[in-house]
């Protein structure tokens, strides 16, 4: 491979760009640095040759999406996978964002300790990747976005320049927050390298309730009036196919299930359930420990469920404010996580449009849309935020060489 | 710069003349905010009553090039709010209401001049509240709260102001406005709102804030322990933290402390204690015996020697006006102090407390320590003789040293005060050129002319590396009995 090829790094980081494909298209060549002075010079020699590139993590999302303009170089990430302080008394850690989720979570859970961060594919997500795409799951209102649990950031500006802002410590307001400008850009502003999180102690017990749900009962705005401050960890409901592949035959018997967790001392738990028992009665499955996380993964799964999704937030915390759209098409597949307001949707072909509209009319604002074809924002984008959100790629990357920072500019 | 009549007569038929100040004495009152150190008299002050008058304010001092700082209550510890290039102080404290009320969705839209603790008692009756609870609480203001991304006592279990916002209504540079994020926990361009969090003013002027509220702890339990030295309190503190227990609130005063504000206001405080560590865990009342018994041991067991639980309110309140009292009992005890923000990780929080102690005596300084230590957040208090002016640069020095042992640790200059003026040169210290120059860029694209707070937080070209020493004579304390600002 020549020297351009590898864009000044040693020929054994190249990559096979075949497996870099985002929609149908490949890059010209893919790169696979393996330290962050190597990100750096790639990235150096990639600016000067105008090429567009798109960091990428584990492919677990990108790989889903329409293909870009511009897709020159794939700049693979997951060799800078080491965990670079990891003091569990101080409950924070540092990471390079090639680590996957998967393998912080197994450390983490070693010393009772619990990653803030939910995405699906925890196996190949990488951190870079779900804080870039502002990831999140079920526990969204427990946890926060990642930008409430991101404390410092190292990070590469197009130019190869290394960048640090924030820092390791859990309080910190000296100087401007650009690891949480981050959040959310999509790799379209800089490359994250390293990342320092706030952590969480493990919950002493963790119990899910599933319980099976009509129409009816979604739509019984009493039924469901107590449960923001009841603090559960999550209660997602789910369409019936959606359910199925939770795994757990009772929950998809009737049309909708409501999975709700509960992750706290064990006797807050134990109140918390007999809470939920005494408005709703038995639910039809209950799980706990070990079993609890693994139904809690896969609620994260299931919002990936098919090509074509489109993710709404909203300002609701409870599962009634959605009657209105369960004669929808596509309503099987729903993914609603109440207390956090965030639903996915996964539109047949052709109907993402509607889908957008019906729901804006229910207070559900789109944040996302993958595989949708072309959408009509609903409200008018402000064009003072587009102003601004084009300056900021201007400030950070004015040779336009990270690709996906067009879409970041334009999104709204 | 001073203003023509001409101009004042246009900011009068923007704003209306009773929200327009340009007499010397009103002007004198917005010249500085808590910290002392500088001054710098704005030309005139305005105080708009909304958005609107915020954005044609805005517009008009961007058309003629006048510098705006946005300013909430003043209660800031860093020089945020200092006008120091003149031009036009915006106080937001007539924008003080609480515009809409949602208990059910728990969230509220609110000004950016309601103070902090007027929003938590409207709330008490809906069984909710507002979560960051800066010491300031009582006098600072929502907005100024958002700029200073402000923490509190309580946000070791409920996070900064930054995780309890949901949108903000902000006005740009040029006067337009816009909304970022909304009434839902997300939304495409809230990242934007969540830089503007904590900038000090210097990339928009936040006009109304949609924060996030919490159901109010069904019990609370509130405890204080004394210790022979303070490492082993610190200690205490590390264990919990690692033992899983992330109560409400960890406090730590040191000896020195604990004498001067019992000295004053007699609670009762342990006078031979090398320091006292105020613990609150709070949320459902079932599980708070076991978490008070589980803190309980493990204080003992890293040497605590008695326990103090309170029993009733009162004595709650008892324990917190200790704490919240420091800042004014160090004003008490000498003509000038000097206040640190200092951050460590929690696991060298004892290493820190004994490098600032070390480095005071080289110095033949006093200093008190008073800190969210659940945080590693500290703040020290460097005492000195106002009048002795080698003591004052004595006394610059040391907190200079203090905070560069803070940043070779692998913590920060401000946990919560901000930079302002005051940790401006100690800017360079934490963060590398390219850093300060990516930070500068983002901050004109907001800006671009730098008109917005100009100079706050970022170092400019040829400025020293610390402060002048002869900019000491400011020093002294604000003279605040209560002094809950920090």
């Amino acid at each position: 491979m020549s020297a351009v090829a590898t864009l000044g790094l040693d020929p054994a980081r190249a990559a096979d760009p075949g497996r870099y494909r985002i929609g149908d298209r490949a890059p010209r060549l893919a790169l696979k640095p393996a330290s962050s002075a190597e990100v750096a010079e790639a990235l150096r020699a990639a600016s000067t040759d105008q090429l567009g590139v798109i960091p990428w993590g584990g492919g677990s999302q990108l790989a889903r999406f329409e293909a870009p303009e511009r897709f020159d170089v794939a700049l693979d990430l997951s060799a800078l996978d080491r965990i670079v302080v990891y003091e569990p008394e101080d409950l924070t850690v540092t990471a390079e964002c090639g680590i996957t989720l998967g393998a912080l979570h197994a450390t983490l859970a070693d010393r009772g300790q619990e990653l803030p961060l939910e995405s699906p594919h925890a196996a190949r997500s990488t951190l870079g990747g779900t804080l870039a795409t502002n990831a999140s799951g079920p526990r969204r209102l427990r946890l926060g976005a990642p930008r409430d649990r991101i404390l410092g950031a190292r990070f590469a500006l197009a130019d190869g320049t290394l960048i640090r802002s924030g820092g390791q410590v859990v309080k910190n307001v000296a100087g401007f927050a650009l690891h949480r400008l981050l959040c959310g850009s999509g790799g379209g502003l800089a490359v994250l390298l390293e990342a320092s999180l706030k952590l969480l102690p493990g919950p002493e017990a963790r119990v899910v309730l599933i319980y099976a749900a009509t129409g009816e009962q979604l739509a019984d705005a009493e039924r469901w009036e107590r449960l923001p401050r009841l603090d559960p960890a999550f209660a997602t409901v789910l369409g019936r196919a959606a359910a199925d592949a939770l795994g757990e035959p009772e929950a998809a018997r009737a049309p909708f299930a409501v999975a709700v967790g509960l992750e706290d001392d064990m006797k807050v738990v134990a109140q918390q359930e007999r809470t939920l028992g005494a408005a709703w009665g038995p639910p039809v499955a209950r799980l706990e420990g070990a079993e609890a996380i693994a139904l809690c993964r896969r609620l994260t799964e299931v919002q990936d469920q098919a090509q074509a999704r489109l993710t709404f937030t909203s300002p609701h915390r409870v599962p009634a404010p959605i009657a209105p759209l369960l004669s929808l098409a596509g309503v099987e597949r729903l993914v609603f996580h109440a207390p956090a307001g965030r639903l996915h949707w996964f539109p047949e072909s052709g109907s993402a449009q509607a889908i957008v509209r019906g729901l804006a009319e229910h207070g559900f604002v789109l944040i996302g849309a993958r595989r949708a074809g072309d959408l009509e924002p609903v409200v008018a984008p402000q064009a003072a935020v587009r102003a601004l959100r084009l300056r900021i790629r201007e400030a950070l990357d004015p040779g336009r060489v990270l690709a996906l920072g067009e879409r970041w500019a334009e999104s709204l | 710069m001073n203003l023509s009549h001409s101009l004042l007569n246009q900011l009068r038929a923007l704003i209306g003349a009773d929200g327009v100040l340009v007499s010397h004495a009103a002007r004198f009152t917005y010249e500085a905010d808590a910290l002392a150190l500088e001054k710098h008299l704005p030309d005139v002050v305005v105080l708009p009553r909304s958005t609107d008058e915020v954005a044609a304010l805005v517009r008009w001092a961007h058309a003629h090039r006048i510098p705006v700082t946005p300013r909430g209550a003043g209660t800031g510890l860093a020089g945020g709010a200092t006008p120091e290039r003149g031009g036009i102080v915006l106080s937001l404290n007539r924008m003080d209401q609480v515009l809409s009320l949602d208990p059910e969705r728990m969230l509220a839209w609110v000004q950016p001049g309601l103070v902090n603790l007027w929003l938590s008692q409207r709330l008490a009756p809906q069984g909710l509240t507002y979560a960051p609870d800066p010491a300031s609480q009582q006098v600072s203001t929502l907005g100024g709260n958002v700029a200073t991304n402000a923490g509190g006592p309580h946000c070791l279990k409920y996070g900064v102001t930054m995780n309890h916002l949901l949108g903000l209504v902000v006005v740009l540079y040029d006067g337009s406005v816009v909304t970022l994020g909304g009434e839902a926990p997300d939304a495409p361009d809230f990242d934007l709102g969540s830089l503007v969090t904590g900038s000090e003013g210097t990339l928009g002027v936040v006009t109304e804030v949609c924060v996030r509220l919490v159901p109010r702890p069904e019990a609370v339990k509130t405890m204080l322990f004394d210790f022979a030295t303070v490492e082993e309190s610190c200690r205490a503190v590390s264990a919990a933290i690692a033992a899983g227990i992330v109560p409400a609130a960890m406090e730590i005063m040191d000896q020195h402390t604990v004498s001067l504000v019992e000295e004053w206001l007699h609670l009762g405080l342990p006078l031979d204690a090398g320091a006292v560590l105020l613990i609150e865990v709070d949320g459902p009342a079932v599980s708070l015996e076991r978490q008070a018994e589980q803190i309980g041991e493990l204080a003992r067991r890293h040497g605590a020697r008695s326990t103090r639980i309170a029993r009733d309110e009162a004595e709650r309140a008892a324990i917190w006006k200790g704490r919240k009292s420091a800042f004014g009992a160090y004003g008490r005890s000498a003509s000038g102090f000097y206040i640190m923000d200092g951050v460590v990780p929690r696991t060298r929080l004892a290493e820190a407390l004994s490098g600032v102690h070390r480095l005071c005596a080289e110095r033949g300084l006093e200093a008190g320590n008073v800190f969210h230590a659940g945080d590693g957040n500290l703040h020290p208090h460097v005492l000195f003789d106002a009048d002795d002016p080698a003591q004052q640069a004595a006394a610059l020095e040391v907190s200079h040293e203090i905070l560069r042992m803070c940043i070779r640790m692998g913590g920060t200059i401000s946990g919560e005060h901000g930079v302002g003026i005051e940790k401006r040169p100690m800017m360079r210290e934490l963060f590398g050129r390219d850093d300060l120059a990516a930070m500068e860029r983002v901050r004109r694209a907001f800006d671009p002319e730098g008109l917005l707070n100009p100079g706050k937080i970022l170092p400019g070209e040829g400025e020293p590396t610390a402060a002048n020493p002869a900019q000491l004579g400011g020093m002294r304390p604000v003279g605040n009995s209560e002094g809950p600002w920090i």
